[in-house]
């Protein structure tokens, strides 16, 4: 008996993985097959996936188009490097405070920052914009940059505070021993031991900012469409471009998959245990 | 040397220079607008020329809200939206989190398999659906058509109700991985002694499972829930792509109506209050997340 039964569970659990990779990567993988063949294939019916008419030229096509793709992708790499940039600059230096520097109430305005990450981003949208449009910052990188570090500064204080409290407190006791002044034990022992963690949370910070859409949708007009914008404006208006439209979406989601891919690790060590601990 | 009372001191005058800038930032980009926004409810805000003017309008936003149809629509909806959701994922999830705790599903692989849905670009995922479902050649159809399912091609993305929750699968599939990832996580901090000292008094696989599994990830399941409540109700991107509200406003959900009333209609007043109601609910879950996050001895001493 025990022996059936852990073959039929075995047999279960193998089943199982198979339809959930099947189910997860399937969709995606038919995005990039599709985006592969050229719009004659696309809409035979039934669709041909005759390999021999797999072409780069829905890639090829979306590139040379003036449809903003391609500006699209530099306003989101400038974007996502500027906010992941300056949030880890200002974020570290807040959650060192918080995590060693005797902050009254430090958890407290801990929480504080954590409930902020689950404001609905229509709450500060809406004056942030009317502010904005007053002062000239609609329609700028720099305007979007501050706005994004609402949410992203946020995730790096929270990640990178539960890093720093793990940093032995004999280092820096030690460093005091010394001479050192506490802005020098964070610039000179610190901060070097914590490049893989800071590296690391500033490729989140990017993704996080690279696939952000709803701010971007209201605080760009011409000049600074991201790349999701830049999509989602080319499947309104072209809709029935399909495989320009999957090209574009597999573009523009490449760099992202790949860096996830890249620092899975610390992705899932880091960030998501870092969500369900204190 | 110095003293240790000086070095504090120290410390605390470098920490209040640390906090600031972060402070400062937080301040422009999060309290004003969240204050400025319940003022902005109880204005009335016109297009004057060049500028708005602004105008004491009392709770008459709020009192808006309930005179109009589409909002309690769209309230229902998200609500809806939100429950079938969060129901979904979190199944889904903790099905996902079992196998790969599971001997079998150890393998970096499922890992990578996991992180794929969640790091791609939320418009790249709705315009993905978007091609999956469509009507004449989408994938959707045809395999349908070729199980023999189905005898004409159905306009998913057509009718009401069938829209809403052809979204919601769309939205399920991509917000799976990352509870499952949470959960998992919640898994794997579960001792295994607990485990080897059930197996001796003889529990079987299911009695492990509610005695010991259940009860372990109690936290996780709480966080879980919240999070993905949130970003439900949230949910803009796979609307604007798909659906833009359509058919007749049946894919109208609370988010997507302040931004439609605010930035569409110029209705700002009116947009701020939605906004404001959509902003009430979440506090709520968010102090539910807060309340879960709270070290062991406040759980204790509450029961």
């Amino acid at each position: 008996m025990p022996i059936i039964q852990r073959f039929l569970t075995r047999f279960f659990i193998r089943f199982g993985l198979i339809t959930f990779t099947l189910l997860a990567l399937g969709p995606v993988i038919w995005a990039v097959v599709t985006s592969l063949l050229p719009l004659s294939s696309l809409t035979s019916h039934p669709i041909d996936l005759n390999p021999a008419n797999v072409t780069v030229e829905n890639y090829f096509l979306v590139f040379a188009s003036s449809r903003g793709l391609v500006s699209g992708l530099i306003n989101s790499l400038i974007i996502a490097t500027f906010t992941s940039a300056v949030g880890l600059v200002i974020g570290s230096m807040a959650a060192y405070a918080l995590a060693r520097l005797n902050m009254p109430n430090s958890s407290r305005i801990l929480m504080m920052i954590l409930a902020t990450q689950m404001f609905p981003g229509i709450v500060i949208v809406i004056p942030l914009f009317l502010v904005m449009s007053r002062t000239g910052l609609v329609d700028t990188h720099f305007g979007l940059i501050i706005v994004y570090l609402s949410f992203i500064l946020p995730i790096v204080i929270w990640i990178l505070k539960g890093f720093f409290e793990s940093v032995p407190m004999e280092l820096e006791r030690a460093a005091a021993v010394d001479g050192a002044s506490p802005f020098q034990t964070f610039r000179y022992i610190v901060l070097p031991i914590s490049l893989p963690p800071l590296f690391a949370t500033g490729v989140f910070a990017f993704i996080e900012a690279w696939n952000e859409f709803f701010f971007a949708i209201i605080l760009t007009r011409i000049h600074v469409k991201t790349a999701s914008i830049a999509i989602a404006e080319f499947s309104g208006q072209y809709q029935t471009l399909y495989g320009q439209m999957l090209a574009s979406a597999v573009l523009a989601s490449i760099p992202v998959v790949a860096l996830a891919i890249i620092f899975r690790r610390f992705i899932l060590e880091g960030f998501v245990e870092g969500a369900i601990k204190a | 040397m110095q003293t240790t009372n000086e070095y504090n001191r120290k410390r605390y005058r470098l920490g209040l220079w640390f906090v600031a800038p972060a402070v400062f930032v937080l301040l422009i980009v999060l309290a004003y607008p969240i204050f400025a926004s319940l003022v902005l409810s109880f204005l009335r805000v016109r297009f004057a020329g060049q500028g708005l003017s602004f105008e004491f309008n009392g709770l008459n936003n709020y009192a808006d809200l309930f005179r109009k149809d589409l909002f309690r629509e769209a309230l229902f909806r998200s609500v809806y939206y939100t429950v079938i959701e969060v129901v979904s994922v979190i199944l889904l999830a903790l099905l996902v989190a079992l196998m790969l705790n599971h001997p079998l599903g150890r393998s970096a692989f499922y890992r990578v398999v996991l992180l794929v849905p969640w790091a791609l670009a939320p418009v790249a995922n709705a315009v993905l659906w978007k091609w999956i479902y469509n009507a004449n050649y989408g994938i959707l159809n045809q395999a349908l058509r070729g199980l023999g399912a189905i005898e004409e091609n159905i306009i998913w993305l057509g009718k009401p109700w069938l829209a809403l929750n052809m979204i919601l699968v769309a939205d399920i599939w991509k917000a799976v991985p990352f509870i499952a990832l949470l959960i998992l996580a919640g898994l794997q901090n579960i001792p295994s002694y607990l485990y080897k000292a059930a197996r001796l008094d003889g529990a079987n696989a299911w009695q492990q499972f509610v005695h010991i599994t259940l009860p372990g990830i109690k936290t996780t399941f709480v966080i879980s829930i919240v999070l993905q409540s949130i970003w439900a109700l949230k949910v803009f991107d796979l609307i604007y792509v798909l659906t833009k509200g359509s058919p007749a406003d049946s894919t109208v959900l609370l988010n997507y109506l302040s931004w439609r009333e605010t930035f569409s209609n110029l209705d700002i007043g009116y947009g701020a209050a939605i906004a404001n109601v959509l902003f009430a609910l979440m506090l709520m879950l968010a102090l539910v997340y807060i309340r879960a996050l709270r070290p062991r001895q406040t759980q204790a001493q509450g029961g």
